[in-house]
């Protein structure tokens, strides 16, 4: 079961702001009892399956130097720092 | 000027100078303005396309080595990167973002003269099967503007079936190629996972999404395959396809193949124009030679869950880059704590996004990710086995791409689960990784119907030649416009 709690626990999780947590509840309570259908897959002994791809494989950790100044690109900079609120 | 041509008629009327890249553009320009108001297809038009093409006829007329898109205009999904142009992934989160750098499948095109004539639309961020969660409003389908066209790459479908550009590129995560194809009566390509780049496609779920060709034939999907496929250094998802050529050997047919019909995808719930389509269309392979029967795949009727958990997720983790600090629109800093800005900056996403990102918080959190997250995982798992099984008997399966007909805009937008299941047939190909088609086959009530071809992991080619076999079993009509 959905609570107005938990839709705000994760809202939060997630930093966005929900005005009105009571009308999630409905939404995501509906599409969770949809999922709940996996429960009868039977699926329960199956692996997990991942792709590996070996460190050999990924291309050169090394600087590539960008083509033009992507902080000006940015709303709220100044120089070459991007400006944040303050942290509590 | 016949602007319903396919592209490579475009391409050979152009090289043997019959008409010219500037006055093809520019009349697909006139195009766009005379019905795009009406059918929003467009988020933002090139104002230097006919500049563009223009380069173009000067390089032919000079001698100058031109290539292969000879100056073909092009629409572009507005959730991939064209260098110094808008990106808005059509929301008001990125409404005014421009990007800082080419996708490569824009890299592979520019190499190749084609011009992009516009950005196209979707529903925000991908997230959606009609386009009416697009933040900018909903694209209307060519076949009658007062059904969806379908989605997420609803621009694109309707651009190429309103004859609006040549081609087009989507994004399918779930179907969303290859249902607005269906929807408007164009062909929609989801290829192998990994054989085109992903880079500077805005990611969903990247997991299972690809980029993807819209065209008015196969052969043109086969064509803009060999431009736009193979390995890339920046997608490390990426497989080397040897430079294969999918246009060549196109004609080979289908004589002696084995066809699997998808039984969980031709049962409830189906329209019955679309059941009848897809029995003629078994039909029509049959007379080509191929021997159909049916298969069942008991894992399909989990996938939409599974699929949905999957890419909630995803989205939930991809969609926290945008805080409004490193992209965003206007919103000043001052007085505000940290997080507290990040979550209300957050607010512009539209409600479907939000959703969304609050469900991908919900079922990996602890307490939930075993209930959920990791059967989903397991779901896709013993599918994928299923599909593998199934191709050892058959080399290509077969299912309507979408299992009812379009249907009119507002219908099924406050009923999130019913708009999930219209995506039952199109999932399995991403969850899998395999590639499908899906082919224009059927007008019922003026309306289109696609029929869906899967083919086994890398076999892009048998599956492009058994698509373009059954595509020659029909002559349909052209979108009313």
């Amino acid at each position: 079961m959905v609570t107005e709690e938990e839709i705000e626990r994760v809202s939060k999780l997630m930093k966005i702001d929900v005005n009105d947590h009571k009308e999630f509840v409905d939404k995501v309570q509906t599409m969770i009892n949809y999922f709940d259908i996996l429960d009868s897959a039977g699926a329960e002994s199956e692996d997990i399956s991942m792709q590996e791809i070996s460190i050999s494989n990924l291309r050169e950790d090394k600087y590539i130097p960008f083509n033009g100044k992507l902080i000006e690109k940015l709303n709220n900079y100044k120089g070459t720092y991007v400006r944040a609120p303050k942290m509590s | 000027m016949n602007l319903k041509i396919s592209a490579l008629e475009f391409v050979q009327e152009v090289q043997i100078g019959n008409i010219s890249a500037e006055d093809f553009v520019a009349k697909t320009l006139e195009k766009i303005q005379s019905v795009d108001d009406n059918l929003h297809a467009f988020l933002s038009v090139n104002e230097k396309a006919i500049d563009q093409a223009r380069d173009v006829d000067k390089k032919i007329k000079s001698g100058v080595k031109v290539g292969a898109c000879f100056g073909m205009p092009i629409s572009i999904k507005d959730n991939i990167c064209i260098k110094d142009s808008k990106i808005t992934c059509a929301s008001k989160v990125l409404e005014n973002f421009i990007a800082p750098y080419d996708a490569t499948v824009i890299t592979k095109l520019k190499q190749q003269d084609a011009i992009f004539i516009g950005k196209v639309n979707l529903d925000e961020f991908a997230m959606g099967l009609t386009t009416e969660f697009s933040a900018f409003g909903p694209s209307r389908n060519p076949w009658n503007p007062e059904y969806v066209p379908g989605g997420s790459s609803g621009g694109s479908a309707v651009s190429v079936s309103a004859f609006e550009c040549v081609a087009s590129l989507g994004s399918d995560t779930g179907g969303s190629v290859r249902n607005p194809a269906s929807f408007c009566s164009v062909v929609g390509y989801k290829p192998t996972y990994g054989l085109i780049s992903r880079y500077g496609l805005i990611s969903y779920a990247n997991s299972i999404e690809q980029i993807g060709p819209l065209t008015r034939t196969v052969k043109d999907t086969a064509f803009m395959l060999n431009l736009i496929s193979g390995l890339d250094s920046n997608d490390n998802t990426t497989i080397d396809n040897k430079n294969e050529d999918y246009l060549s050997e196109i004609d080979s047919g289908i004589e002696g193949k084995k066809i699997g019909i998808i039984k969980e995808m031709v049962g409830e719930g189906i329209d019955p124009a679309v059941l009848s389509a897809t029995k003629d269309a078994i039909s029509k392979l049959e007379s080509l030679g191929a021997t159909c029967e049916e298969i069942s795949l008991d894992m399909v009727k989990y996938s939409v869950a599974a699929y949905y958990t999957i890419t909630a997720t995803e989205a939930g983790s991809n969609l926290a880059r945008y805080d409004n600090l490193r992209y965003g629109y206007d919103f000043p800093v001052e007085g505000y704590e940290f997080n507290s800005y990040i979550a209300k900056a957050r607010q512009k996403f539209g409600p479907e996004v939000t959703r969304r990102i609050i469900i991908g918080g919900f079922v990996p959190s602890a307490g939930h990710a075993g209930k959920y997250f990791l059967k989903a995982l397991k779901v896709k798992n013993k599918l994928t086995q299923e599909v593998n099984e199934a191709f050892k008997k058959f080399d290509l399966l077969l299912a309507p791409t979408v299992p009812i007909l379009p249907f009119k805009l507002g219908e099924k937008i406050d009923d999130p689960v019913s708009l999930f299941l219209v995506d039952i047939n199109t999932i399995t190909a991403n969850l899998t990784g395999k590639p499908a088609i899906s082919v224009p086959f059927s007008v019922s009530n003026g309306l289109p119907i696609g029929m869906q071809l899967f083919a086994d992991s890398m076999h892009d080619k048998l599956l492009l030649q058994a698509a373009h076999a059954l595509e020659g079993t029909v002559t349909l009509p052209e979108a009313p416009i």
